[in-house]
């Protein structure tokens, strides 16, 4: 019985290892290491109940120590990652910002440039023409202009004439 | 005894053997699942956080599908990739040279058993910093 339990420490310690030196690879390499943070603490959860099992059995603590050892620097390094990300998240919280407001400045500039600008618009219609004229200096004539257009066009009618 | 009944002995009584056998056996499946995907169907079932979120590589992009070319022969290919590619790769292939050659001394030269655990350590850890260098120095 005593054998057995010494072999299960043993075996949890071989574990705890393995799954360690694993973590510790994962966990330096950028963008990925973050993931090494679950076999992080598994390591340490493995380390610690074969430390428990192997202090009761009086069994060498040498394996499970270094495994602690190896698997609580990994979930450091990994958990460092984490303020990578916050870096990262930052960097991108900036890009939509600058997007905007570079947008805004171009709808601004064009709504500026098109309120300054003279448009004429010129509409030939059965030896009928209509032409209107925009433009900042005499806005409010303009669409004087076009009020009165629209009184009186409404008499005709859009429908082709009956033959 | 044959060899082979003196590594099953250890492996079941020896640490050293267990955790050797297991990294060797964890890196040939790394090896298979990059040999697996191709690089040019982009069928990688992990993507870059980093170039998800800002549209920009970051230092660790590329190492899968370098390490893809590296497998199917292409160097230079996987160095376009990502530079630090071929020396990750080779960390990778040393680290199963050495579980496979300190295993093989481990059994067969029982007085210097110690010894060989403290250079595979060194060894190691020598190989790993000059390895991961570049990315050490990204984190911190």
């Amino acid at each position: 019985m005593e054998e057995t339990k010494k072999t299960s420490a043993h075996a949890i310690g071989t574990a705890a290892l393995i799954t360690g030196i694993i973590t510790f690879v994962l966990a330096v390499i950028p963008c990925v290491g973050i993931i090494a943070i679950i076999p992080g603490i598994i390591t340490i959860v493995l380390a610690v109940i074969g430390l428990t099992q192997a202090s009761r059995d009086n069994s060498p603590l040498t394996l499970l120590i270094s495994s602690l050892v190896i698997g609580i620097v990994a979930f450091l390094i990994s958990f460092s990652q984490i303020f990578v990300t916050t870096r990262l998240v930052r960097h991108t919280d900036k890009l939509p910002r600058e997007i905007r407001e570079t947008i805004k400045d171009i709808h601004d500039e064009v709504v500026k440039d098109l309120e300054q600008s003279k448009v004429n618009i010129r509409i030939e219609s059965n030896g009928e023409v209509v032409e209107i004229q925009t433009g900042t200096d005499n806005k409010e004539i303009k669409l004087k202009q076009l009020e009165e257009l629209e009184k009186t066009d409404k008499t005709k009618t859009d429908s082709l004439p009956e033959k | 005894m044959s060899f082979t009944e003196q590594f099953l002995t250890l492996f079941r009584k020896e640490t050293y053997i267990t955790v050797n056998a297991s990294l060797a056996v964890i890196i040939l499946i790394i090896f298979v699942y990059f040999a697996l995907f191709s690089p040019a169907k982009n069928n990688y079932p992990f993507t870059c956080i980093h170039e998800e979120l800002t549209g920009e590589p970051c230092l660790s992009c590329g190492l899968s599908h370098s390490f893809s070319l590296i497998i199917k022969g292409r160097i230079t290919e996987a160095y376009d990739w990502n530079p630090n590619g071929i020396r990750i790769f080779l960390f990778f292939l040393g680290q199963l040279f050495f579980r496979v050659v300190f295993s093989y001394y481990y059994i067969v030269a029982e007085s210097i058993r110690k010894q060989l655990i403290i250079y595979d350590i060194t060894g190691s850890c020598f190989m790993f910093l000059l390895s991961f260098l570049p990315f050490i120095t990204y984190l911190f």
